[in-house]
């Protein structure tokens, strides 16, 4: 398998599409080895921390180039590799559906690839849009009929969506989790507790790790997104207190700057899609600890279009016009 | 030339669309806008983010034109769209509670996109409906001028001078078809970013001067909804984007704030003029029951990317009331419909 594994590697990193039948094997060793990790996966510094990619494979390989390759460089990816919802935007000639630079599958893939290829060097947690509605409601489901012409590699892929763990921690000192805290969560321990293979819940413990965003409040507050909640500097404080915990790093939150710190640098944002659904116009980033929890950002710019193998049909982003 | 300005009339395609997407979905009710969308039942919904956008940009209008209309007292009022596009408000208005108020609904547009209305007008009966009696009703200028009691649809090039576009059209003749003693609105949908501020400035000034004349209704007021803040790096790509589509919006870049989009309708000679982001409607004037009614139509996650949107698109109002008719703070306060949306 590693020959073969390594093969598919490559191929997927030049942004082509495995076979359906490598899709499939790749997915069940997928499962094997996420079966076997516990909900916060225990993560030894160095190691750097990735955000949200969403399909943008183009810019992660950016930042592969910014990061270093993997197994050279131990990543904890916590954001979701899928796209966004409001960046899928339909033709108006019915029934063409143009990929307008997302490669979902293609970046879902190579990380997938890489996690049972290197386990010990790539930790892939749980995000929002790892989830069965989601993907079937916007694109991901799509992207694979389009791709595969059937729904089975969309199916695979939920299936190993159901394994990802929900956190990690990074010398016990660093809490990394998709979106944030949840009222039914004073200790990380309590997170180890959660049967966390199925379908993301629409509310809970599990649901809010997933959708939870930190918010300029005191205490807990309604999430605008439908899920999850707001929390604010003093429920973070308490959370690294209780947890002797340094920081959490999470992602999921658009940053223009690539990352955001808040609440005296207990909580950050990174965010690791540059240039946004090719309409943000932000730029993005990655942590990298060093062996002593030191804390590195660095940022990064999208990828040159031309290297975008796909010809646009129409540009990229929809505005109000 | 024409071909140069294809890429901005096709911006009205975009709306139209939008508006479709809006009204399949929920957000919007608008019964006439399929019948100017070609193929509407072959196009596919935009996605939440322009959906809610698209809801905002219209519920925000329709609020200022309430406004308008309970400001013009009992008054009947005249209502020029400069680059109407396949704006269904004409329709909207005359089935509504306003409807016996409007004197004049006049809409200019490029040649194009007029012919194609007025084509779409004609083979649709709702819409011809609305027009009055058949014979009231007539079609000129090659197909690309409909003329009625209230409607009117004229082909004009906004950026020409308004002395020899405008004039002969709206204000020729004993009784010119746009009243100067009337109360008037002009309303401007993402139409003046389009355009060279001088040429804007001077369209402005047209109308400014033709209602501050001694014997005029001395009440002009102007709604205005389009992007700004192209400066920053949302607005960057922005201009990007849309320059590979052939779209540049020099009228944007000139009016990098919300205090410039203001001081230029004072500088021209409006006396009030306010203006708010369609983020800062949807957080401020949108009642918590019908943002509830709007999450549950579809699902959006991502609250940063939307706000970010939003924030570079704002809704403006202005008036000048050279002749004090009203008081300065009438326009905007009128928030009595009791859903929280204003001004």
């Amino acid at each position: 398998m590693p020959s073969d594994l390594d093969s598919q590697i490559e191929q997927l990193i030049q942004c082509n599409p495995i076979s359906e039948e490598q899709v499939k094997r790749l997915c069940i060793k997928a499962r094997e080895i996420l079966i076997e990790e516990s909900n916060v996966q225990v993560v030894d510094a160095p190691v750097t921390i990735c955000g949200d990619i969403h399909g943008q494979f183009f810019d992660l390989m950016e930042l592969f180039k910014i990061g270093g390759t993997c197994p050279e460089t131990n990543y904890i990816f916590i954001g979701a590799a899928l796209p966004s919802p409001t960046c899928l935007v339909p033709m108006n000639d019915p029934g063409d559906f143009v990929d307008r630079g997302f490669y979902s599958v293609e970046t879902f893939l190579l990380l997938l690839a890489l996690k049972v290829r290197y386990p010990d060097r790539i930790t892939l947690i749980r995000g929002n849009h790892e989830s069965r509605q989601i993907t079937q409601v916007y694109g991901f489901y799509d992207e694979c009929q389009r791709k595969y012409g059937s729904s089975n590699v969309w199916r695979w892929c939920c299936e190993v969506f159901d394994y990802l763990a929900l956190g990690a921690i990074v010398d016990g000192r660093v809490f990394c989790v998709h979106g944030g805290l949840s009222p039914a969560l004073q200790a990380i321990d309590q997170i180890r507790t959660i049967d966390r293979k199925q379908e993301v819940p629409h509310d809970g413990a599990m649901c809010d790790l997933l959708w939870s965003d930190p918010d300029d409040i005191t205490g807990w507050g309604l999430s605008p997104r439908g899920a999850g909640f707001l929390f604010g500097a003093d429920i973070t404080k308490t959370f690294a207190h209780h947890n002797a915990i340094d920081l959490i790093a999470r992602a999921h939150q658009l940053a223009m700057e690539g990352y955001k710190l808040m609440f005296d640098q207990t909580i950050v944002t990174v965010w690791s899609a540059p240039n946004y659904c090719y309409r943000c116009g932000n730029v993005a980033s990655i942590l990298e600890l060093d062996e002593h929890l030191v804390q590195e950002y660095k940022v990064f710019q999208h990828a040159p279009s031309d290297v975008r193998s796909v010809p646009l049909k129409r540009p990229p982003a929809d505005y109000f016009l | 030339m024409a071909d140069n300005d294809a890429p901005i009339r096709a911006t009205d395609n975009d709306a139209a669309i939008a508006r479709l997407s809006a009204v399949q979905k929920g957000y919007l009710v608008d019964p006439y806008i399929a019948t100017l969308v070609p193929r509407a039942h072959l196009q596919q919904p935009r996605p939440p983010l322009i959906n809610i956008g698209t809801y905002l940009r219209s519920r925000g209008i329709d609020d200022l034109l309430d406004a308008w209309f309970r400001l013009a007292g009992g008054r009947k009022v005249q209502i020029v769209s400069l680059g109407a596009g396949s704006d269904t408000r004409f329709w909207r208005l005359a089935s509504g509670t306003h409807a016996e108020q409007l004197h004049k609904y006049i809409e200019l547009d490029f040649a194009e996109n007029t012919s194609r209305k007025a084509m779409s007008i004609r083979k649709s009966k709702v819409l011809s409906a609305a027009l009055g009696s058949p014979d009231a009703v007539s079609v000129g200028g090659g197909g690309t001028t409909l003329r009625s009691p209230v409607y009117n649809l004229l082909p004009v090039d906004l950026r020409t001078p308004p002395v020899v576009s405008l004039e002969p059209l709206l204000a020729s003749g004993d009784e010119p078809l746009l009243s100067p003693s009337l109360p008037t609105l002009l309303l401007f949908e993402c139409v003046l970013a389009y355009m060279a501020p001088s040429a804007s400035n001077a369209l402005v000034q047209w109308f400014v001067d033709y209602f501050g004349s001694p014997g005029s209704s001395g009440l002009l007021g102007a709604v205005v909804y389009e992007m700004f803040k192209l400066g920053d790096a949302f607005g960057r790509v922005m201009l990007n984007n849309l320059k590979s589509r052939g779209v540049s919006l020099p009228g944007a870049e000139a009016y990098p704030d919300i205090a410039s989009l203001s001081r230029r309708f004072l500088d021209l000679g409006f006396t009030a003029a306010q203006a708010l982001t369609l983020r800062e409607i949807r957080s401020r004037y949108v009642g918590p029951q019908e943002l509830r009614r709007l999450s549950r139509l579809e699902m959006l996650d991502e609250v940063e990317e939307l706000e970010l949107v939003l924030d570079h698109y704002c809704h403006f109002v202005g008036r000048s009331d050279v002749w004090g008719l009203v008081t300065k703070d009438q326009v905007g306060s009128g928030d009595d419909d009791g859903d929280g949306f204003g001004p």
